[in-house]
């Protein structure tokens, strides 16, 4: 059983306290014209997940506290939780650099933290609508 | 237009008062009207409408709640809250906040029949609830005015902690459930289904 820490609003509490939310950081096809999105890119954004053996970034949702959604990265072979971290956050970096090459996220975030402030918050945006707050 | 007429979810019930061989005190609060308030925390005319009308700063601490008169906030979120009132009032204070708030990026809804409140007291009614969420009551922490949203009995259910001395307990529950967490508090509650598992315990005799 997973011990968790809402980043959100300190709520600790067993997994049942909360509510896993799939794969996070999917990025939408960045186009405001469907046709231009290709069928590989739409199927990729629908349902292509990344599944690594080590260090994981996940959704999840505080649902028996301030009910709001926050990122967690995650090891999925010893269970630790590396961080907690905001729904429109990237990981931390020290977390980042902790992602061995062998691991399908490596590379994932290098792009995104190069990018100056004002196109990052573009695909940010893309994000959150895929979220799909309940 | 017909007027809305309100009834209680367990209105058919004939244990609803006092019922019998409990070790807690046990009763349903139909008198409270409940108000789902949103806005956002970070503006400042949102939080000097509410003060004005409500009399009361919004509770801004996780699991606070904050009173004044008969008026009582429930923080249920960063950006949400409930408020309780006397269910005659609220039409009232409902009308007064929408006005208050109009232009803000706010939320006010009467969702005064969407849940039940159920109330518990006396010195058991901690252990009981323990019984059937994951949540240590007895925590010191837990004092009067605590609110948290639990899994209790497997449904969605709110606790607040309404006195401490002696303990009165809140737990709100949606409409739909009522009848289940009653029958479940009857059971459980029964005084001769009691234990004192948790807390210090002694060691066993050798
Ligand atoms: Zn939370």
């Amino acid at each position: 059983m997973l011990l968790i820490t809402c980043p959100v609003c300190g709520n600790v509490g067993d997994e049942t306290d909360f509510h896993y939310g799939g794969q996070a950081h999917i990025r939408r096809p960045a186009s405001a014209n469907p046709g231009e999105v290709s069928d590989e890119a739409q199927r990729d954004y629908l349902y292509v997940r990344l599944n690594p053996k080590g260090l994981h970034f996940e959704r999840w949702r505080c649902d028996r506290g301030c009910a709001k959604w926050f990122h967690m990265a995650r090891d999925t072979v010893t269970m630790e939780i590396k961080a907690c971290y905001g729904i429109t956050e990237l990981p931390p970096r020290e977390i980042i650099a902790q992602i061995p090459p062998s691991n399908p996220w490596y590379g994932f975030f290098d792009q995104r933290q190069a990018e100056p402030a004002s196109t990052a918050a573009e695909p940010k945006n893309a994000e959150l609508e895929s979220t799909g707050e309940r | 237009m017909s007027e809305p007429d309100f009834a209680s979810p367990l209105h058919h019930r004939t244990d609803r008062q006092s019922p019998r061989d409990l070790a807690i005190g046990l009763a349903e609060i139909t008198d409270l009207g409940m108000i789902d308030l949103r806005g956002e925390p970070g503006d400042d005319r949102f939080l000097a409408a509410i003060r004005d009308c409500l009399g009361v700063d919004l509770p801004r601490l996780p699991r606070s709640s904050a009173r004044h008169e008969a008026v009582t906030v429930l923080w249920l979120s960063t950006d949400q809250w409930l408020v309780l009132a006397p269910r005659a009032d609220t039409p009232a204070l409902v009308q007064a906040l929408q006005v208050k708030l109009a232009g803000l990026h706010a939320l006010v809804c009467d969702v005064s029949d969407m849940r039940c409140i159920i109330r518990l007291s006396g010195p058991e009614a901690r252990m009981v609830l323990m019984k059937g969420c994951s949540l240590n009551l007895l925590a010191p922490e837990i004092k009067a005015g605590f609110v948290k949203r639990a899994l209790f009995a497997e449904i969605a259910a709110l606790i607040h902690v309404v006195d401490d001395d002696p303990d009165v307990i809140d737990l709100f529950v949606f409409r739909s459930y009522a009848e289940f967490a009653w029958e479940w508090l009857l059971r459980t509650g029964a005084r001769n289904a009691l234990v004192e598992l948790y807390g210090e315990q002694n060691p066993p005799p050798v």
